[in-house]
């Protein structure tokens, strides 16, 4: 078998018309035009949805983050900071690049995201 | 407000690295980018990279993730060429009227949605899978 490409990550949500307006309007990712719940981040598409609805249990998604390449991790921990958002711990350095660990409201993992080390 | 570039990766935990290529790349398909600056494996769908990481080997609780939609040619037949491999699946192939889906687990228990749209995309439409870019792409190209 070929997978051919990864079409979108599911992101579970108790309240899709609120995640999505924290995706847009705070994290300034773009709306698809076509679907209402269905948010792009360049090639890479996020489809949020309601276990709720389809009576599946809610959970949020742990440990599975999106990293968001972003050019400088502090700005961008500090510009999110302000508008409320929470981060999980101090930024990491791995030697390689910069992390930042924060949840959108419904709980979800994400990562702020910046390598510096250049490729061999 | 803070600028996305892009996704740098999509992180997928796993209790055993071995058994996480054996699904991605054995089953999948997919290629392995690993470079020596990795403490864990990457393997490369032909958009973004899917990003290994041990919860436990760095103190933290494993718990599997929630989802992601691989694009397969055929859903029915992806999903038997799995189940003979022993992946479990829950519940039957979905037709959602624009794309079939099917819903099962890598050997860690993440989520993992086998997809295939077959519809065009609808002006009014869920389930709309392509990137900016590629739409303008196909409208040119349907244009000329």
């Amino acid at each position: 078998m070929q997978a051919e490409r990864l079409d979108f990550v599911a992101v579970p949500s108790r309240d899709a018309a609120a995640l999505r307006a924290f995706y847009v309007d705070v994290l300034g990712l773009r709306p698809d035009d076509n679907a209402n719940y269905e948010v792009w981040i360049g090639d890479t598409c996020l489809g949020i949805w309601e276990p709720e609805r389809v009576g599946l249990e809610f959970e949020p998604q742990r440990n599975g983050p999106l990293a968001l390449r972003v050019s400088d991790v502090a700005e961008a921990r500090v510009e999110l900071e302000e508008k409320g958002v929470e981060f999980q711990g101090e930024t990491l350095d791995t030697g390689v690049c910069h992390m930042a660990v924060f949840r959108d409201p419904d709980g979800n993992d994400l990562l702020l995201h910046r390598r510096y080390k250049p490729y061999e | 407000m803070i600028a996305v570039e892009r996704v740098d990766f999509v992180s997928v935990p796993t209790r055993d690295a071995a058994q996480a290529r054996r699904f991605y790349v054995e089953l999948l398909g997919l290629h392995e980018s690993t470079t020596p600056d990795d403490v864990f494996p990457e393997f490369e769908t032909s958009n973004v990279t899917l990003g290994v990481w041990q919860p436990e080997a760095v103190g933290m609780e494993f718990s599997p993730g929630s989802g992601i939609a691989v694009r397969v040619p055929d859903v029915e037949a992806a999903r038997n060429e799995l189940e003979a491999a022993g992946v479990q699946f829950r519940g039957e192939t979905m037709d959602t009227g624009v794309c079939h889906m099917a819903f099962c687990s890598d050997f860690d228990g993440n989520g993992i949605i086998l997809h295939r749209r077959y519809a065009e995309p609808r002006p009014d439409g869920m389930g709309h899978t392509e990137s900016r870019e590629r739409e303008d792409e196909r409208k040119a190209g349907a244009a000329s």
